[in-house]
C-alpha cells in the first residue's frame, strides 16, 4: 500500500468539567494520506476498478494500527475521507463505504455496527471532526462522541485522507439517559 | 474549576519508571486535562521512513491572576519535570528510544488569561529542558516556539539537531494542531522529535559555505 505519509494521533482526556476522568477517555486516529486513484481521469462512472484497487489495502493498513495505538480494548469507532480539491467527494466515499474497508477495522475490534463517517472535501490542512459511535449497538448514547483531526500539508489536490478512529470508551462524563428511557 | 484535587504530599520516584499508561498521580498533581500524540511517518527513498512526533500536555495555568512580580519558580520546579517525564516518555515510544532521535524541539502556548511568562517558565529552565535533553539524550539547545492563544491553534514546533544545533539538514518545523486547547485559563506544553533530516535536505552546510559577508552586496548580478 502506498502512501505519502501516515499519521497517528492519540489523545487522552484525563479531566473534564472539572473532574478527573477515570479511566482516562482515550482516542486515537490514524490517517493515510494517499493519490486519488482516479485523479486526473474526468468523471469515471464505475468506480468498481479503484475501488478493488486500493480499499481493502487502506483497511488493512489502518485497522492494526488503530488498535495498537489505542493500547486497550475498544468500544467506539469511526472513519473519515477528506478529498484534495481535484477530486469528488465521491472518491473519498467509494474508498470507505465499502465492506472491503470497513471490514479490516469490524473484524480488529470484534466489531458489528456500522462506522459512522465524515466525508468532505477540502484543500491541505482542512480541519475535520470524526464521528463515533458504539461498536456493537449504535444505540448507545453514552458512545456518541466526535473528534477534532487535522492533518498537515493533506490532502494535496489529487490526495485522499483517510482515516480510521477508535475510542476506549464513550464520553468523559457521559451521564445522559439511555434512549430506552425515551421509548 | 480545573484546580488540582488536594492530595496529602507523597514522595515517588519517576526515574525509572514509564507514564505511558500509569500516570494517573501525576496527572492529578498538576492537574493534567488531556495529553496527546501525534506521530507522522514519511516513507523515505534512502532512510526508510522518517518519523516525527509530537507529545502534549495541557495542564491549568498555575499563576492565574497573580499578576506580573509574582515568583514562578516554586510552581516551575514542581511542576515542569513532570512535564518533561510524561512528554519524553510519549517522544520515546513514538520514535523507538532515545538512539532513534536526531533532532528535538518544544512549545508552550498560554491561554488568553495568562501572561506569556507563565509559558516560558514551563519550557525555558532546566526543571523542563535539562530532563527532556536527558532523556532524547541530546546536548544541544532545544529550539522553541511560545506564545498566547485560544482553543484550536495551529503550531509549528521547531527542531534541529540534537547534538549539533548548527547542522543545517535538520532544521525542521512540525505542524501541530490544538483542538481544544488552551482554554484561557490554561497552558500548553509541547516535546518534539524527529528521527531524521528533512526528507531531501540538500542546502549545504556550514562546513561547505564559502565566507560570505555584506561584500556579495557590491557585485550583485540581475
Amino acid at each position: 500500500m502506498n502512501y505519502r505519509k501516515l499519521v497517528t494521533i492519540v489523545e487522552e482526556i484525563a479531566t473534564e468539567g472539572g473532574r478527573v476522568v477515570d479511566p482516562v477517555a482515550r482516542v486515537a486516529i490514524v490517517a493515510a494520506v494517499i493519490e486519488n486513484p482516479w485523479a486526473g481521469q474526468g468523471f469515471v462512472q464505475d468506480l468498481n476498478p479503484g475501488i478493488d484497487a486500493v480499499a481493502s489495502d487502506l483497511g488493512a493498513l489502518l485497522a492494526p494500527r488503530v488498535i495498537e495505538a489505542l493500547g486497550a480494548p475498544l468500544e467506539a469507532y469511526g472513519k473519515a475521507a477528506i478529498v484534495g480539491l481535484d477530486g469528488e467527494i465521491e472518491h473519498g466515499s467509494a474508498l470507505i463505504h465499502t465492506l472491503k474497508f470497513g471490514n479490516h477495522f469490524r473484524d480488529a475490534a470484534n466489531a458489528t455496527t456500522l462506522l459512522p463517517a465524515v466525508e468532505k472535501r477540502g484543500p491541505a490542512g482542512v480541519q475535520f471532526d470524526i464521528p463515533l459511535k458504539h461498536f456493537t449497538d449504535a444505540t448507545i448514547r453514552s458512545h456518541h462522541q466526535s473528534v477534532e483531526v487535522k492533518i498537515a500539508d493533506a490532502p494535496h489536490a489529487g490526495e485522499i485522507l483517510i482515516a480510521l478512529a477508535g475510542a476506549t470508551r464513550g464520553r468523559p462524563q457521559e451521564r445522559l439517559a439511555a434512549l430506552s428511557t425515551e421509548q | 474549576m480545573n484546580a488540582p484535587l488536594a492530595q496529602p504530599p507523597q514522595l515517588i520516584d519517576l526515574s525509572s519508571r514509564s507514564t505511558l499508561d500509569d500516570y494517573q498521580d501525576v496527572a492529578q498533581a498538576i492537574g493534567l486535562r488531556k495529553i496527546s500524540c501525534t506521530v507522522e511517518e514519511v516513507p523515505h527513498h534512502e532512510l526508510g521512513v522518517i518519523t516525527r512526533a509530537t507529545a502534549t500536555a495541557v495542564i491549568p495555568n498555575p499563576w492565574l491572576g497573580t499578576g506580573t512580580s509574582q515568583d514562578l519558580s516554586e510552581r516551575t520546579e514542581a511542576i515542569a519535570p513532570l512535564l518533561a517525564k510524561l512528554l519524553a516518555d510519549r517522544l520515546l515510544d513514538a520514535l523507538g528510544g532515545a538512539h532513534k532521535v536526531e533532532a528535538f524541539g518544544k512549545a508552550a502556548l498560554v491561554g488568553s488569561d495568562g501572561e506569556l511568562e507563565h509559558a516560558g517558565a514551563l519550557i525555558h529552565t532546566p526543571f523542563f529542558g535539562n530532563l527532556l535533553r536527558e532523556a532524547l539524550d541530546g546536548s544541544s539547545i532545544i529550539c522553541f516556539v511560545d506564545g498566547r492563544g485560544v482553543p484550536g491553534e495551529t503550531l509549528r514546533v521547531p527542531m534541529w539537531h540534537k547534538s549539533a544545533a548548527a547542522t543545517r539538514t535538520h532544521y525542521q518545523t512540525l505542524e501541530l494542531f490544538l483542538p481544544d486547547a488552551p482554554h484561557a485559563g490554561e497552558i500548553a506544553v509541547i516535546a518534539a522529535a524527529s528521527s531524521g533530516p528533512r526528507p531531501h535536505a540538500r542546502i549545504g552546510d556550514r562546513t561547505t559555505d564559502r565566507t560570505i559577508t555584506s561584500e556579495i552586496l557590491k557585485g550583485i548580478q540581475l
